[in-house]
Parts: structure tokens; sequence; C-alpha cells
């Protein structure tokens, strides 16, 4: 066995799971209070990759500095999408919303395209290069910020949720919405903020993505195809569903591209793959769920 | 009464037929090309439906035009097959294809199935790539211009087989599919305990489906002479097939045509505008439509703009 590989493996697929996480929580939150699947969630996380790109090219801003300034603006994006958009539906058929957030992600990415061409540019700061040896393992510098930054956002949103008045309504509104209503929590202004937090996660989470990604036009709607994958592996709605999704998902892809001649790319069907066998195994999801 | 009623519908649709078989005698090469291709996208739009009816809204038809486009490519670059019996096989095989799939999904509702048909087509451009000495990887598949390059008599080709969905859809409206196709729509639990089988018809219509957008995918192969996986796979393809008939209106005959000519003629607009990103037209218009117009083109005509011209006192 050679285990060098091996750990190397596992290194880089938890690694990978951070930012995975990151993109998956936002995404959970909204589906988990508002019930909607948000297909235009990875272009949310688009936007803030660009916006991070940007601040560092125009500006010289830290990359993962301007997460200070990405995950306000992409807040208050969020605020407008859903008083705009999101709002007039909330009470349509889960088809329309679909459909309707489908249409925004479409819509997200050609506007990418248009304003800046389907180039795919990178951030490159002073410590990209670096990397630590830990043992037989190596590590990126910015992979190992990035992680690190993932499992603080996580920790954040979990003691918001629980301990915060904000969070316990957001949580109330998901178990039951008209109870919450009954008690007192304005279940309308509850959504918009629970909508603009996943936003500005995904604001983060594009920060994070621009330091060890390319930042081009599609690569929201392929971080939002591995999401899905890690809803349905975890369990929709659910962080801790989120988290052992974003794992093993990380590390399968990671397993993948050593282990099997001409990984690497085979790696970048791994999710669709996992999302038509779970699928088709379990009609439901791994972890089932609450709602339909 | 009875005769003048039938003459107000078969006259336009007589002229119509008219205009098409003459069309590419009136026109010059570059809008007898914007034709093809929207015919073939009224195909696409039309198809979508057809599945659409039975409540199954598919993200990934890119999947089952672009095994259509393969098959048919590769069948004319291995075995030197006709081109159009190498549509026939693409769209049989892409038939073949969707009963697998079908059977496979059948117990997935609502966004569970969408989400996996995106998957499906995903997953196929992953498996063309990486797999270069069956289908040609990245770099595609070349084939010869269709009929030596002959786009009159490419437009009849296609004319016709929009006319054979057209009959198809015409069909099953008049037939007893159409109840159980809607009964599934509305509630597949309902429509079981009503006798009706929702296996079989959901499979039923991914079939039909699928024919037709293999057939498409054929005929693009050889009338573009060239396809790579990116393309034909692409999600804008999927997205296409589905923004037009809702645009239109969903579950009608004219919806999905009526919706393309127009979402094809802005895209050509901003095709000429911008060189990236044209396909804005098709995310807006959804939201649009999601938000404002329900029933789509159609369903604006018949609501808000005809009793217009009815309500009227004492004209």
């Amino acid at each position: 066995m050679d285990w060098p590989s091996f750990f190397q493996s596992i290194a880089n697929g938890v690694l990978i799971a951070g930012l995975y996480a990151s993109v998956t929580l936002g995404l959970t939150l909204v589906l988990g209070v508002m019930g909607i699947v948000n297909f235009a969630h990875g272009e949310l996380v688009m936007l803030g990759a660009y916006s991070t790109f940007w601040l560092f090219t125009m500006l010289g801003i830290d990359p993962l500095l301007s997460i200070a300034i990405t995950a306000p603006l992409l807040f208050l994006v969020g605020i407008f999408v859903y008083r705009f958009t999101i709002r007039p539906i909330l009470k349509d058929p889960p088809l329309n919303q679909l459909l309707l957030t489908l249409g925004l992600s479409i819509f997200l990415q050609n506007l990418a395209m248009i304003l800046w061409k389907t180039d795919s540019r990178s951030v490159i700061t002073s410590y990209s290069g670096m990397s630590l040896h830990l043992g037989m393992v190596h590590v990126g510098a910015t992979r190992l910020i990035t992680f690190a930054i993932s499992v603080a956002l996580t920790a954040v949103l979990i003691v918001f949720l629980h301990k915060m008045r904000l969070g316990k309504a957001m949580r109330a509104v998901s178990e039951n919405n008209t109870g919450s209503w009954l008690v007192g929590i304005n279940v309308q202004k509850t959504y918009m903020l629970a909508f603009g937090v996943a936003c500005a996660l995904a604001g983060v989470s594009g920060s994070l993505v621009s330091t060890i990604m390319y930042t081009y036009p599609m690569v929201g709607f392929k971080l939002s195809l591995k999401a899905f994958c890690i809803l349905i592996l975890g369990g929709l709605g659910n962080i801790s569903g989120a988290l052992l999704g974003s794992l093993v998902l990380g590390l399968t892809e990671s397993f993948v591209g050593t282990y099997v001649p001409e990984g690497s790319g085979w790696a970048e069907g791994i999710s669709f793959f996992l999302i038509i066998v779970v699928l088709i195994i379990k009609p439901t999801g791994l972890a089932g769920t609450r709602r339909e | 009464m009875g005769s003048s009623i039938r003459w107000k519908t078969t006259l336009p649709l007589a002229i119509l037929c008219a205009f098409l078989l003459l069309f590419p005698k009136l026109v010059g090469s570059y809008f007898l090309h914007l034709a093809v291709s929207g015919i073939l996208a009224m195909i696409l739009a039309s198809s979508w439906d057809i599945l659409a009816r039975t409540g199954q809204v598919s993200v990934g038809q890119a999947g089952l035009f672009g095994i259509g486009a393969y098959s048919s490519a590769l069948l004319y670059q291995r075995y030197a097959l006709p081109p159009v019996l190498g549509m026939l096989a693409g769209a049989l095989i892409a038939t073949f294809v969707s009963i697998f799939l079908g059977y496979l999904t059948l117990r997935l509702r609502g966004i569970y199935f969408s989400i996996t048909t995106i998957a499906f087509a995903e997953a196929l451009t992953v498996i063309w790539l990486m797999t270069p000495d069956i289908t040609g990887g990245a770099m595609g598949v070349s084939t010869p211009p269709l009929f030596g390059g002959d786009r009159e008599k490419a437009y009849y080709l296609i004319l016709a087989i929009l006319a054979a969905v057209v009959a198809v859809v015409w069909l099953i409206e008049q037939s007893r599919l159409n109840f159980a196709f809607t009964a599934i729509r509305e509630n597949e639990d309902v429509a079981n305990v009503l006798g009706i089988n929702p296996t079989k018809y959901k499979v039923l219509a991914f079939m039909i489906s699928a024919f037709f957008t293999g057939f498409a995918g054929g005929f693009y192969s050889h009338y573009n002479t060239y396809i790579i996986p990116y393309e034909v796979f692409n999600l804008g393809v999927s997205i296409a097939c589905l923004v037009m008939p809702i645009f239109g209106g969903l579950y009608t005959i004219a919806g999905p045509i009526l919706g393309t000519v127009l979402i094809k003629a802005i895209e050509e607009y901003l095709r000429v505008t911008f060189s990236y990103g044209h396909q804005i037209a098709y995310g807006l218009i959804l939201v649009l439509v999601v938000l404002f117009m329900p029933e789509g083109l159609l369903g604006l005509w018949r609501g808000k703009i005809l009793p217009l011209f009815r309500s009227r006192p004492g004209r």
C-alpha cells in the first residue's frame, strides 16, 4: 500500500469538502426554512467569486479580506432577489419555484458571460503557491485557509441558528410556519432574512472559490450540481447531513482522482453518477426528508 | 354555422401549409437556414411538452439530443449508414435509453426528477470526454454536409418531422391518452386509484419525447456537419427545450411552436449583438413567465387580450 498517496487523498478530499460544505450550507438554509431548492445558489457563489476577483485585480484587496465586502454585498443582492422574485411565488407549486430559480440561474450565467466573457480567471496571491508539510502530506496554504474558514462559517451558522433570536425564529419557521406566526414571529421577514443570510454565505463561498478554483461564468452551476448531490446524500435541509454529504463527495472525488486511471477526468462526473444512483435506489435521498 | 367555423380554422391552416411548402422558393439561403434551425427547435419544444403533459419536467433533454446526434454521426463514420437512416437509428437509440431512464426514474417526483435529468446529461458529457476511442472525445465527430449541402432538401426533411410531431400531439389530444396524461400530471395517486397505470403512460410519454428529440439530434449532427460533447449535451439545449413551450403555453399544439418563433427571433437578434450569453433571454423569459404569465403567451391571449375585444358593449 502506498500510504503517502492514500493519506494525501484523504487530506485533499477533506479540504475540498470544506468548500463544498460552505456552498451547500446556504442551499440547505433556504431549503430548510422556505422549502425551496434554489437553483441560482451557485450563481450567487459565482457572483461572489467575480466580486472577489475584481476587488483583488482592481483594488488589490486580499481575497480573504474581501469576504467582509462580498458577504454584505451578496446579502443585499439576496434581499433584492427575494423581494422581487421569490416572495411572489412562495405559495406556488414546487415546479414553479424550480423554473423560477432555474431561470435566475440561466440569467445570471449569461449575464456573467456578457459582462466578463467566458475566460477562466484566477486570483494569485503572495501565498498562493505555499504549502505545508504535515508528515507524509502536502497541504496548500490557500486550501487549508479556505477549509478553516468553512469550518468557522459552519460553527457560526450553528451558533446563530441555536442561540440567537433570529436564528431560532428561522428554525421555528422551518418546523411550522403557521405556528410561528401564531406565537408572533414575522414569517415573511424571517424568510427574507434567511434568504439574505444564505446569499451572504454564497458570497463567502465565492471568495473562497476564487482562491482555489478558476472563476468563470459556469463555475456556479458546477458547484450547484455538487451541492445537489450533497443534499441528496445527506438528506434535505439539515446541516449535519450537508457536512456528511460534503465529506462523502469530497473523499470519493479525491480517491477516484488518485486511484482510477485518468481519474481526475472521471472525478468531475462523480457527483452526477452519485445523484443518479442514490435517487434510483432511494427516491427521497439517503437520509430521507421532511418535505416533498 | 358549422361550416363557417370549419372554414375559420381550415383556411388559415391551409394558407400556412402552402406558405411553409413554398418557403424555400421565396427566401435566400440565410433565412432558409434560420427556418431549419427554428423548425428543429420547434420539434424539441413540442417533444418536451409531450413529456411535461405527464408532469415530468425534464432539464436533461440535451442528453437524448446528444445521444441521437452521436448515434447518427458515429454510425455514418463507422458503417457509412445513410444519414436519414442514421437519424432514425439515433431516434430509436434515444427511445431505448428513455425506456431505461424512464423506468429508473419512475418513482421520482417533481424536482428530484428534474435534478436527475440534469445529472444524466452532465454525466454523458463526462463519459463522452473520457472515452475518446469510442466517442471521438473532446475533438468531436464530423460528417459531410447533409444532402451534399442542399438546404432545401434539409428544410423539407425537418418540416416533415415537425409535421409528424404535430400529428402525434394532435392524436394524443384526440385519444384517451390525453386524459391519462392530464390525470397523472394533476395527481398521480388519484390517477392510480382511477385505474390509470402511471408507469405505462409516463414511460410512453418519455419514449415519444425521446424519439423526436433523438431524431432532431441526428438531423442536427448531419446538418451542422460537426458535433462536440460540450455542445450537444449542453445545458443550453435542455433549457431551450423547456423555455420555448413554457413561454408559448404548455400542453397545447400551438404554444411550443409560437414560443419557439418568438424566442428564436429574440435570440438571433442577441446573437448579433453579443458574442456570448445570448441565452440571457431564456433566463429572463423563464422568470417573467413564472411571475406574470403562468399560462404563457396563449394564456395571456385567451385571458387578457381576447376579452378586451369582446367586452365592448354596443360594437
